[in-house]
């Protein structure tokens, strides 16, 4: 069987996902083994046109420029990965599309040149092409990254589970950041898969990777303010921050 | 017999568990944090026997998080590697704790015993300390699952000061109290009397003045649910905490070689929407307010039913973890406030099957692939082999039940058989579909290659019944492959049985399996087959009848006197054959109906197949219609 292509995209976004794709070292080098990087700008000097068998896009779709270069790739993709939390749902650069200012107004608070510029609200990647797989995270899980590698060698569906953080919170019996310590922790209405990392450390989850399958963000909004005395603003922010553009942290931030 | 009872005063405790540790690994209530976990102790000291619940049950060293099943190599062979298990002691565990592990060994002890659960249960001693204090949210006194602990133990300890009362559970624990002196009778007094005032403090309860099952039948439409599931966060928290909660996924890892690999099981949650996800990603219970019921009614009735066993033990652990507070106690009290006006109710009580084996019920046996033969475009149907040939000859199955075949690497995938029981040929066929993973790898597959195979599982059709009966079947798509056999078996012993009328309907003519033996099934004596479709292509020529299923009724000959009416197809058709028969004068005790749900063991232990109390998989997946119609939560 010939090595899978693969090639690697960024869009808007702080790179941090393609760095952590280099992070893999302790099977990285058997990674590399299995597959044939065609396009990868931030570690490869030499880079090749496609058809590719896997691509993975970062980053969110903010400008005329960056859409018709993600149709591009889709065209030249068989299989169409998501990466992090910016391509999957808009993440950090959607804020902006809450910020109540309109997009002109916000590339005059940015940039100074402005006579080049044309700027859109800030959307995941399947909002304009069918995306195969998702790997959400701020940064992406890499052994969830990895995983998928396996799936795709083989040919099967890695079928991840979106189910809540507090499911693998408890697995490691932490002790329970909102019902404990009054911290607004989002674990119980996101999608697990990163082994509860930050409520490991202590601190409570940001919501980086999306909403939970049938989470109810609105509930959870509700016992921020009525529980932990949030004001209403900081409700709106933090379901707002990584996956405001979903139905689901939508109606978090709006039930308040 | 009465009860041997000693006393450990609690200077002695550090020798005592020094002791232990000499042959033992020794585990108990620790801080962490502001809580408490179990966790492993070097010396007394480090154990906090003043605790009040621990996060996560002992449960977790008994029927772990994560599970090693096996180590595999290529698609069908079992690898070595299998861990030892040393011995243990699980010190200071509450009798809710106790009777939760009591609970599990129902589940995984009763029909097809796990041999994983069973060995840490073995090599595990259990040391209960019964509470003198009430936890703040438990409320054990309900089920008299505490505050005392009566049975499970090898040694149980009362605090009463500045000593323990220590009561002998079984010889291993008689052995581990040599040495200490016999309780004196203010001893043992003092021990009752710190136990009844705890017991007398205990105000958290679950009183119905009844069956509490019955009640909770007649209120399964009470408005209180319908409130709970706005404030659940489906979070499955609580399930991850329970110490009775058994569900489990399996998955299948592999390393970058894609050859080796390791089946692991581990913990899930009916909480979760994709607990019941199958291929095509067709979820059975999308609906928040059907899991949040789920899992209340089968801790408070279902697990009782299904197991005889008490399904919550009172502990409280659920509503220590949930952010919403949602508190069984509560939302019973609540009910019971304003009940829905009583009714009779008949719950539901699972066949009795109870299958020991031997052999690890969990290992594929090896089959090699003899036969394929192409249905459809996406339909194959494969005649497999046992390449053992022991198995081969002492394996039988019964019309309408199935496998699970297992392509290591991949996952393991409930198919229906669909060759016929009565046909002794050594082999026996799998009529598979590719939508998802495992039936994709397997339409990838050559005559010759070899897959892992276990089972059959579960009851099938009701061949004794049909006899001398008339027979009605109504298939849909792929559901006619599980009753492929009926019809050979009833051509095979055509005298047992009366009129035979096949009624089959697919979506568009070329999704019809099995079209080559139609001729042949019409030639069968006394025996009618009706065709439909829902929509015929232009182009196509079709000379039957176009309509859903139920149509063909008003052209059938089968009336409802002395006949027995079998069906399988997707849940939407069976639900409106069974509506339309029972509005023609027929009687629910002679419909059959094979249920389809997300069947993941087969063995009745990983609960992906729990339709309210039933698992389809063991209790079915064939039933008659009369004792599911009842169900509270319905069929289709």
């Amino acid at each position: 069987m010939a090595k899978p292509k693969i090639a690697f995209f960024k869009f808007s976004s702080c790179a941090g996902c393609q760095l952590s794709v280099l992070n893999i070292e302790p099977v990285l080098l058997d990674v590399l083994g299995a597959i044939d990087i065609r396009y990868f700008v931030m570690a490869k000097r030499e880079n090749h046109e496609g058809p590719y068998d896997i691509g993975f896009v970062e980053g969110a779709v903010t400008s005329p420029k960056e859409l018709l270069e993600l149709k591009k790739i889709r065209e030249e993709c068989s299989v169409l990965v998501a990466m992090g939390t910016c391509a999957c749902f808009g993440g950090l650069p959607s804020i902006k599309n809450y910020s109540g200012f309109s997009q002109k107004e916000l590339e005059e608070k940015v940039y100074t040149e402005l006579w080049d510029l044309k700027s859109f609200p800030a959307y995941g990647i399947d909002y304009y092409v069918k995306v195969d797989y998702y790997l959400r995270g701020c940064a992406i899980d890499l052994g969830e990254l990895v995983t998928l590698i396996k799936s795709a060698l083989k040919g099967i569906n890695p079928r991840f589970r979106f189910h809540s953080v507090c499911n693998e919170c408890k697995m490691k019996e932490n002790v329970c950041l909102f019902l404990t310590k009054g911290k607004p922790c989002m674990g119980s209405v996101t999608a697990a898969g990163c082994g509860a990392l930050c409520p490991s450390l202590n601190r409570p989850c940001e919501g980086c990777r999306g909403p939970a399958s049938d989470c109810n963000a609105a509930s959870l909004a509700r016992s921020f303010v009525e529980d932990l005395g949030l004001s209403k603003a900081d409700v709106v922010r933090k379901f707002r921050k990584y996956a405001g553009n979903t139905p689901e942290f939508s109606k978090g931030a709006e039930a308040v | 017999m009465p009860v041997e009872a000693f006393v450990l005063p609690k200077s002695e405790l550090g020798s005592f568990v020094a002791k232990l540790k000499a042959d033992y690994e020794v585990f108990g209530p620790v801080a962490k944090g502001p809580k408490f976990v179990f966790g492993p102790v070097e010396k007394a000291e480090d154990m906090r026997l003043d605790y009040d619940t621990t996060i996560l049950p002992p449960k977790k060293y008994f029927h772990q998080p994560e599970q090693d099943l096996m180590n595999f190599s290529g698609v069908a062979d079992i690898a070595e590697g299998k861990k030892p298990v040393g011995k243990r002691v699980i010190f200071g565990v509450h009798p809710c704790d106790v009777n939760g592990l009591l609970s599990l060994d129902k589940v995984f002890l009763g029909s097809y015993p796990d041999p994983y659960y069973k060995e840490l249960r073995d090599n595990t001693v259990v040391i209960a300390l019964n509470c003198v204090k009430p936890c703040e949210y438990g409320f054990c006194a309900s089920f008299n699952t505490g505050p005392e602990a009566d049975v499970g133990f090898d040694l149980s300890l009362t605090d009463i000061g500045d000593k323990f009362v220590v009561v002998i559970g079984s010889a291993r624990g008689k052995e581990m109290a040599a040495g200490l002196a016999a309780a004196a009778v203010e001893d043992l007094v003092a021990g009752k009397r710190a136990l009844r005032a705890c017991q007398h403090d205990m105000t958290r309860r679950i009183d119905v003045g009844g069956d509490l099952g019955e009640f909770l039948h007649q209120n399964f439409d009470h408005p209180v649910w319908m409130e709970e599931k706005e404030k659940c966060l489906a979070c499955g928290s609580c399930t991850a905490v329970c110490p009775t909660c058994y569900c489990f996924a399996v998955k299948d890892m592999v390393d970058l070689s894609l050859q080796k690999g390791g089946r692991t099981r581990m913990w899930d949650s009916c909480m979760f929407y994709e607990f019941s996800r199958v291929a095509l990603d067709h979820i059975f219970m999308p609906d928040r307010t059907a899991r949040l019921k789920q899992r209340m009614y089968h801790k408070l009735t279902y697990y009782q039913q299904q197991f005889n066993a008490t399904g919550c033990v009172g502990c409280g652990r659920c509503v220590a973890t949930c952010v919403k507070h949602i508190d069984p106690v509560d939302v019973i009290n609540r009910i019971q406030e304003n009940p829905l006006p009583a009714k009779e109710v008949t719950l539901y009580r699972p066949p009795v099957k109870i299958v020991h084996t031997k052999e690890n019920p969990w290992e594929p046996q090896k089959a090699v692939i003899k036969a394929i033969k192409k249905q459809t475009a996406d339909v194959n149907t494969y005649t497999f082999e046992f390449v053992d040939p022991q198995v081969r000859e002492s394996y039988t199955y019964d019309n309408g039940v199935f496998n699970l075949i297992s392509i290591f690497g991949i996952g393991e995938s409930a198919i229906s058989i669909s060759s016929c029981a009565d046909e002794n040929t050594g082999t026996f066929d799998h009529t598979v579909r590719a939508v998802g993973n495992v039936t994709n790898a397997l339409a990838k597959m050559q005559v010759g290659d070899v897959v892992g195979i276990r089972g059959p599982y579960g009851f099938g059709w009701p061949m004794e019944e049909m006899k001398g009966k008339n027979v009605l079947l109504v298939a849909g798509g792929i559901g006619l492959a599980p009753l492929r056999g009926v019809i050979k078996s009833i051509q095979k012993n055509r005298d047992q049985f009366g009129n035979f009328e096949i009624l089959y309907g697919s979506r568009t003519p070329d999704g019809m399996l099995f079209t080559d033996e139609y001729e042949e099934w019409r030639k069968i004596p006394n025996t009618r087959l009706y065709l439909t479709v829902d929509y015929v292509p232009p182009g196509v020529e079709w000379g039957h009848n176009i309509g859903v299923v139920t149509t063909l009724f008003d052209k059938m000959t089968s009336r409802k006197e002395n006949t027995i009416m079998i069906t399988c197809g997707p849940d939407i058709m069976m639900k409106f054959v069974v509506l339309d028969l029972l509005k023609r004068g027929w009687s629910p005790e002679q419909l059959y109906v094979s249920l389809e749900r997300r069947m993941s063991c087969g063995i009745k232990k990983c609960g992906n197949c729990q339709m309210g109390p039933v698992f389809v998989c063991q209790d079915g997946p064939v039933f008659k219609y009369a004792d599911i119609m009842n169900l509270p939560g319905g069929v289709f």
